[in-house]
């Protein structure tokens, strides 16, 4: 397993996209060390802050991490990233496959249009998590993300396909979604603002928008396949699932072809 | 007085050197505030290349609001002009058009050009608290807030949404009239709204014409979006940490990064005035503050404050015309003295000039000689984590 140490905490927030297994495989520690990874005039370069211990591997450990390292796991396409700490913006942004663990929290925007692979991240999400980023077509975009404790405002904005499981969430969970799904135990006032497709399922939730409506009490064989599929990912989602369920249809300002389910209690 | 170092008058020469020294050393300057004129935040956008600063406007979360809305889907809009010359029908949105002034103007007459002229002008409003003097059709929002009712309105007008509602009458209006107009504040609405209004305003051009009228702000918003625009070919809130210019709205929050200590210097410009920030006081800070003649400005303002002349009033300057919806030029007042105080541009390009200057301490050579990418002032530190 190779390992990035961060020696100190970082002056400036430093850009670790497209630091992967793959990437880093053909180069040497000294090589490796060079690589730039400041965002400031300095020209900080990865050997700055962290050291470096590289064995080849498709495993790569980042240890003692802040939430200045921006777009950790970005453009990830296979292998493993097990972060110890907490990360800042657009973790995992872009991802095709593998794996990322965050031991911590993650800042914004974190797993934006990202297309495969799956991101575990153990404490709380900042906002717009599998969210779109300024002017980008889409948020989360197929890939998995997982969410341990709470993410902020606009989880999944504007996300087109994938899986979001969050413990709580705040407002406007699931804001311009395109497609895809958002399962959370919890989640804060007007969910699916301006959702044209997409599946939000929460235990609870804040108050509702005028534009969704309730369309009756169902018993989907799709809601069962959700939740053998989730009994791996996420047990409490996959038990969230199995209840039978209200559904809500919107966002009617828009196209209103996504959905709300709520346990029907 | 016109300078001040640490509170105390100061010779402007030295101010300036001061100034230059300042932001010399520092690992991630920024350059905020912006509430100037066209020259001077083009000067501050120089300024930024060259010593690898990030910038955002005072303006810039309302500002974002509307940007981001126009990045995500587009946005149909219209000028005041405009309006005024054509619509038959206003929607003021909220509390801000109502403060704006721009309402009574639109009261003040009808359509006299295009297809609706000759028509009344029906004046009404989402949300706000009207004003008794002028006529206008008021419409009542809900708990719900302003950007759940506009997404009511939007299912309404393309009748996803039937039945009896206070809102079904706003819907028919809107597409019986021949010219609309929605006017809204974009701090108001917020982004969210602030899309889901210009999708409203789409879905009626299926039919008939309708337009977004965002309120300028009153800091230069507007103008700034167009200088960065025509300087980075993107939206305000760019950083040259890297050399070139990158866009993160997020990042380059002047607040969020101030909070979270990624900044060490930092240049306030407001040649106009602008809200200053507590910050000013707290972070080695130069301000370049405009003083009104016969006014004053206090020197406890930042570390280093230099007064400069107010554009449009002390010399003339490109300012936003919020009338017109653009950059247009303003003369300065009648029997100004130009020389009383310079322009923000003129410090700017000076401290330019001190920054870019060989290392040797040699002459400053002129800004255009140097590569417009390249930042030329380089760190007196190696670099270390």
């Amino acid at each position: 397993m190779s390992t990035l140490t961060l020696r100190e905490a970082p002056p400036e927030r430093l850009d670790l996209g497209g630091l992967h297994p793959a990437a880093l495989a053909g180069l040497s520690e000294t090589e490796v060390a060079r690589l730039p990874v400041g965002t400031s005039r300095r020209g900080l370069t990865l050997g700055d802050c962290f050291k470096v211990s590289l064995d080849g591997s498709d495993e790569l450990r980042i240890v003692g991490a802040t939430e200045r390292l921006d777009r950790v796991g970005a453009g990830l396409g296979a292998g493993r990233i097990v972060v110890e700490g907490d990360v800042g913006q657009r973790l995992g942004a872009g991802m095709r496959g593998g794996s990322l663990t965050v031991s911590g929290s993650a800042g914004p925007f974190a797993g934006t249009a990202a297309r495969g692979g799956t991101i575990r991240i153990a404490g709380d999400a900042a906002e717009s998590a599998g969210g779109a980023v300024h002017g980008a077509q889409a948020g989360l975009d197929g890939a998995t993300l997982l969410i341990g404790g709470v993410a902020g405002d606009r989880l999944g904005n504007r996300m087109r396909a994938g899986l979001i499981v969050a413990k709580r969430a705040g407002t406007h969970a699931g804001a311009r979604m395109i497609a895809g799904t958002i399962v959370a135990e919890e989640i804060g006032d007007h969910p699916g603002y301006g959702m044209r497709r997409g599946t939000l399922i929460a235990a609870r939730h804040g108050a509702l928008l005028p534009t969704f409506a309730e369309t009756g009490r169902q018993d989907l064989v799709v809601l069962r396949l959700l939740a053998r599929s989730l009994e791996g990912l996420s047990p409490e989602a996959a038990a969230l699932l199995r209840a039978r369920q209200r559904r809500y249809s919107g966002d009617l300002a828009t196209l209103g072809k996504g959905e709300l389910f709520t346990p029907a209690g | 007085m016109t300078a001040w170092i640490d509170g105390q008058a100061a010779d402007r020469n030295e101010a300036v050197a001061a100034a230059a020294a300042l932001l010399a050393g520092a690992r991630s300057p920024l350059i905020a505030g912006l509430c100037a004129e066209v020259a001077a935040v083009q000067a501050a956008f120089d300024l930024a290349r060259a010593i690898g600063a990030s910038l955002d406007p005072a303006a810039g979360a309302a500002l974002y609001d509307d940007l981001g809305a126009l990045a995500a889907g587009g946005a149909m809009t219209t000028t005041p002009a405009e309006a005024r010359g054509r619509a038959d029908l206003v929607l003021a949105l909220g509390r801000a058009p109502w403060e704006s002034g721009l309402m009574r103007d639109l009261a003040a007459e009808g359509p006299g050009r295009g297809r609706a002229a000759g028509r009344p002008r029906a004046l009404l409003s989402l949300g706000g608290p009207g004003d008794g003097a002028i006529q206008h059709v008021a419409y009542p929002v809900d708990e719900a807030g302003l950007p759940a009712a506009v997404g009511l309105l939007r299912g309404l007008v393309a009748g996803r949404i039937a039945g009896t509602h206070p809102l079904a009458d706003l819907s028919v209006r809107l597409r019986e009239a021949l010219y609309g107009v929605v006017l809204y504040d974009p701090a108001e609405t917020g982004a969210l709204g602030a899309e889901m209004l210009n999708g409203l305003v789409k879905d009626l051009n299926e039919s008939t014409r309708c337009f977004a009228l965002p309120l300028g702000d009153p800091h230069q918003g507007r103008a700034v979006a167009q200088v960065s625009a025509w300087s980075t070919g993107q939206g305000p809130r760019v950083g040259f940490g890297r050399g070139t210019p990158e866009h993160d709205p997020w990042r380059f929050d002047a607040q969020r990064q101030v909070a979270a200590g990624e900044v060490d210097a930092a240049l306030w410009l407001a040649s106009l005035p602008a809200p200053l920030p507590a910050w000013t006081r707290t972070l080695p800070t130069v301000a370049l503050l405009g003083t009104p003649k016969g006014g004053e400005i206090g020197g406890d303002a930042a570390r280093i404050v230099i007064g400069v002349g107010v554009p449009g009033e002390a010399f003339g300057a490109a300012l936003w015309h919020p009338r017109r919806a653009a950059i247009a030029w303003q003369d300065p007042a009648p029997g100004a003295e130009p020389q009383a105080l310079p322009p923000a541009a003129a410090i700017l390009a000076d401290l330019l000039a001190r920054l870019t200057a060989p290392a040797t301490g040699g002459p400053a050579s002129p800004p255009a000689a140097r590569s417009a990418d390249e930042p030329t002032a380089q760190p007196e530190s190696p670099a270390s984590c």
